[in-house]
């Protein structure tokens, strides 16, 4: 080969190496604009663009698992609205956007980990689970909060160590997460913690408590609400009567029918009322022997409404 | 036996005590969390939802922790004005304008003797009116300027320019907005955006305390010296006209800016009608139906002082800035007599705009006209509107009546007669609607998510019949770490708004509506009467009178994404209607996995409802979480006794 042919090879060389480099990074920045350009649309709120919002969302997601990366890197958005759109398409594109978001759980942005959390919850592949565990310590509380509702979302069993360690988090927006992920992912060993989180000083955690023992064992969980209906936490005995009376077994009104006898009239009312929400119909009976020796106005009046807001309901 | 319960239960109404000395509507509170398996201390928003920033309010902070406070903090500035004593209301509002954490509040500054003493000769003779020019020249000459400088001592020229320039974009909007394409208010967005971020970046260098507290020094010196000069000139001790008289005589030549009150800028007006016309620093008028025509230059910040004895007044403003507006300064304006029409462009009538602006009517059936950031509005500063009786008139567009920006508190204090608000009708509402407007006023605390903390807005009338009419983000509002109020104790008003009203908190903001005596109508579309959306709680309270409520949805004791609503009657035959009831009277919805609370409370009376709930009922709504009850907290007397 003369020198001319080596020349034209090498400068031949030197062109494929340049388009190499060159070529890709153009093809993302064109990605990137046409993202943006779209992006500007699936955020907007203006009423003028409501009917091209979903459509917009749709068209990113079609780009598939390549603007994945863009829109990480649009995760440190200071606006709402950004923030739920780039989440909304992420659960477009499903499954195949989860290994780069699970990547993503390392970087230091403890924001954009914490929205990567909430992204991988609402994709929902069990492939995220044992590296959201891996995050469910993490210093900043909107994360392990993000990291336990992501786990609960999924419904894994393999998240059940990290979950039931949410339950004495000093946060309490990571305790209702982790007493909502008990409830989704239905483990029975939360229950003593789910009764206890029933005074929880959020109310957040303590309500959810009562949302989460109706989704599990209803024998565990009235046997164990039994044993604490008498806590010297007063809230727990009152939530613990709404959950029997939701539960409405024969063991749960029960429970309720002796709890009617308590001395304290708050206590009577959350037992009557929940005995009224179990047997809306007094088909037990109970009602008129219970009621006939009451005198407190406003127990008298609490059980009033609970029948008439029953007997409605049942119309 | 159980139907003889029941109809003892129906016949006679449930009454319940509450305990000694505690306000019905903290009984109300607590005795419905308990029935709910919730505690007071269940409301209550943490501080970290998102990464602080600097300009948060420690009043706000604090009632964000505790937002049942709201109803004490409320009262409280209800009772801090005094009449005849303006500076007092303005020294309380410096205190509550205290940032986060802020254990020092810096004094004005500190004039020494020899800055005091000044170089004027004397032209007029009455020795009370020379005192006033004499401490109104030290303010103006030296006291307010150096405190403003003292204010701004580390912030650089070109960032006083861009305070002065693009900072004030933040609180306008143009007319022209609601034509923009989708790209275009988007770009505008993100402009706005990065001016947020470029001031997030120096504004806590600004510290607006020396400002604000010169202003208020100089209101109570020159009020002292006032109140002596009023009380004899109504003895006849002396006489305006011969006040004026002066000397009678300035040597040919002779420089007028040597003489105190005939320096440049300085006008004093005799009791007959006069026009003023331009920039000025002071203006003392004993009287007539006067003309004023007033500018301000804010490249060119100076304070400002207008004192009108009596007479009819209008005052027309010809720039932004003009008539009690504190730009980067102090700007007072005070008028005792006489129905006054007040006409202002934006950035006026008691606007605080890194600085403080008072505009204080003693007396009179006054009009207010202005468009932005006016009658009571304050931005890093504050903005109070003082009118101490006659019928009065307040119309606004925009972020006025009782508005707080960022480190601001605006107050509109009506003392009495049967006074007319409106905000809105200028500015669309782009974002949510084509046929609604802005209001953000009549007591509207307002910040930038999540850039900028809000600051307190709030409007307090006492006495008469008003009317309140408004559109979205007004009546008791606050948006993002701001607190919004308004708070009329008697008369029977009518309240109307479309949206984010009516005790209503958005966005970890806090909003409430207290009204004490009268039968009231409170009328609107939703996201109102006590509702808290996103970490947010609106509470409407109304103490007595037989009102009527109506709106549409999400309302009456409604919590939104994690927020807290509360509708609190303690008393009156009140009527109830909302078109949804799936989402009002004691309604909460789900939001990150847990719910809101909305709480319904009503204490007394026979009370009509249309939508959800009834009279003498307890109710625990199909939401997360929330409900209601309507009891007799106090029953009527059936002994027929009289005492």
């Amino acid at each position: 080969m003369n020198f001319c042919g080596r020349k034209a090879i090498a400068f031949g060389c030197l062109v494929l190496l340049i388009l190499s480099v060159a070529v890709p990074s153009v093809a993302q920045r064109a990605l990137e604009r046409k993202v943006d350009s779209l992006f500007v649309i699936a955020s907007s709120a203006e009423l003028k663009s409501r009917d091209q919002v979903e459509p917009a969302k749709d068209s990113i997601a079609a780009l598939g698992v390549d603007v994945v990366p863009v829109l990480v890197g649009k995760f440190t958005t200071k606006s709402a609205r950004e923030r739920m759109t780039i989440i909304q398409i992420f659960k477009r594109i499903g499954s195949p956007a989860v290994p780069y978001l699970v990547r993503s759980l390392n970087l230091a942005d403890g924001l954009v980990v914490q929205r990567v959390c909430w992204a991988l919850g609402d994709i929902g592949d069990t492939a995220a689970v044992l590296p959201l565990k891996q995050v469910s310590t993490h210093p900043r509380w909107q994360v392990r909060d993000e990291c336990l509702g992501a786990l609960g979302d999924i419904g894994d069993p393999r998240a059940a160590d990290a979950v039931l360690a949410g339950f004495s988090d000093e946060a309490g927006q990571v305790r209702k997460a982790a007493v909502v992920a008990a409830g989704k992912v239905g483990l029975a060993r939360a229950i003593p913690g789910l009764v206890a989180m029933l005074a929880d000083d959020f109310y957040g955690a303590r309500l959810s408590a009562v949302e989460a023992l109706l989704q599990l064992d209803t024998a565990v969980v009235v046997a164990t609400l039994g044993d604490s209906l008498h806590s010297r936490r007063k809230l727990v005995g009152n939530l613990a009567c709404h959950v029997l009376g939701r539960i409405a077994t024969d063991h749960a009104i029960e429970l309720l029918y002796a709890e009617a006898h308590a001395t304290d009239p708050g206590r009577r009312a959350h037992a009557l009322v929940a005995l009224v929400a179990a047997d809306p119909h007094d088909n037990c009976g109970f009602r008129d022997s219970l009621m006939a020796g009451e005198t407190d106005s406003a127990v008298i009046r609490k059980v009033q409404s609970a029948v008439y807001t029953a007997r409605n309901e049942t119309r | 036996m159980l139907k003889a319960l029941l109809i003892l239960a129906l016949c006679l109404p449930l009454s319940v005590a509450a305990g000694q000395n505690q306000p019905a509507e903290q009984f109300g509170i607590e005795h419905l969390m308990e029935y709910l398996g919730m505690v007071p201390g269940d409301i209550s928003f943490r501080s970290d939802y998102t990464e602080p920033d600097s300009f948060r309010l420690q009043v706000v902070s604090d009632l964000m922790t505790r937002p049942l406070d709201m109803i004490a903090f409320s009262t409280e500035v209800k009772n801090g004005h005094i009449n005849g004593q303006p500076e007092i209301m303005a020294r309380y509002l410096f205190k509550q304008a205290a940032r986060t954490g802020q254990a020092y509040r810096d004094r004005a500054y500190r004039a020494d003797a020899a800055e005091l003493q000044g170089s004027y000769n004397l032209f007029y003779n009455d020795m009370t009116f020379n005192q006033i020019l004499t401490r109104a020249a030290a303010y103006i000459d030296v006291i307010i300027p150096r405190s403003a400088e003292k204010s701004l001592a580390f912030v650089t020229s070109d960032q006083r320019r861009f305070l002065r320039d693009q900072f004030k974009q933040l609180l306008v909007i143009s007319e022209s907005e609601e034509f923009l394409s989708v790209a275009a208010a988007d770009s505008l967005e993100k402009l706005e955006n990065s001016y947020c971020e470029q001031f997030a970046a120096f504004g806590h260098r600004i510290n607006k305390d020396p400002v604000i507290d010169a202003g208020v020094e100089c209101l109570r010196e020159i009020l002292m010296e006032l109140n002596t000069l009023r009380a004899m000139l109504k003895s006849g001790a002396v006489s305006a006209e011969k006040i004026v008289e002066g000397t009678g005589y300035l040597p040919g030549g002779a420089d007028l800016d040597a003489y105190l009150g005939k320096q440049t800028g300085w006008k004093v007006g005799g009791p007959g009608n006069d026009y003023y016309n331009g920039d000025y620093k002071f203006i003392f008028d004993f009287g007539g139906d006067d003309i004023y025509d007033l500018s301000y230059d804010p490249s060119d910040p100076h304070g400002v002082i207008i004192i009108d004895l009596s007479g009819n007044d209008v005052y027309r403003a010809l720039s932004d800035f003009a008539l009690g507006s504190g730009c980067f300064s102090v700007g007072l304006l005070l008028d005792f007599e006489g129905d006054d029409t007040y006409d202002a462009r934006s950035f006026g009538l008691g606007s605080g705009y890194f600085g403080l602006g008072i505009l204080y009517d003693a007396a009179g059936n006054d009009h207010y006209d202005g468009d932005t950031h006016v009658q009571g509005a304050g931005t890093f500063g504050i903005g109070l509107l003082i009118d101490e009786g006659g019928r009065d008139i307040y119309n606004a567009a925009l972020y006025s009546q009782g508005f707080g920006f960022s480190e601001g508190v605006g107050v509109v204090y009506d003392l009495a007669g049967s006074d007319s608000y409106y905000a809105g009708g200028k500015y669309k509402a782009v974002i949510h609607y084509d046929d609604h407007y802005e209001s953000n006023s009549q007591g509207c605390g307002y910040g930038i998510r999540p850039y900028l903390s809000g600051g307190i807005g709030a409007l307090i009338d006492l006495k008469g019949h008003d009317n309140y009419h408004s559109d979205m983000i007004t009546q008791g509002a606050g948006f993002w770490w701001a607190l919004g109020m308004v708070y009329d104790s008697s008369g029977n008003d009518r309240y109307t708004s479309f949206q984010y009203a009516q005790g209503s908190g958005t966005h970890m903001a806090l909003g409430i509506l207290v009204d004490g005596h009268g039968d009231d109508v409170y009328f609107g579309k939703g996201l109102m009467q006590g509702c808290g959306h996103d970490y947010a709680c609106g509470l409407i309270l109304d103490r007595s009178g037989s009102d009527t409520y109506t709106a549409f949805d999400l309302s009456q004791g409604a919590g939104s994404a994690n927020g807290a609503g509360l509708l609190i009657d303690n008393g009156g035959d009140d009527l109830y209607s909302v078109r949804r009831t799936a989402n009002t009277r004691g309604y909460g919805n789900p939001r990150r996995d847990f719910g809101s609370i909305g709480l319904f409370i009503d204490l007394g009376g026979t009370d009509q409802y249309h939508g959800g709930g009834q009279d003498n009922f307890y109710w625990r709504s199909d939401s997360k979480w929330g409900g209601g009850m309507d009891i007799e907290l106090h029953p009527p007397d059936t002994t027929g006794s009289k005492m």
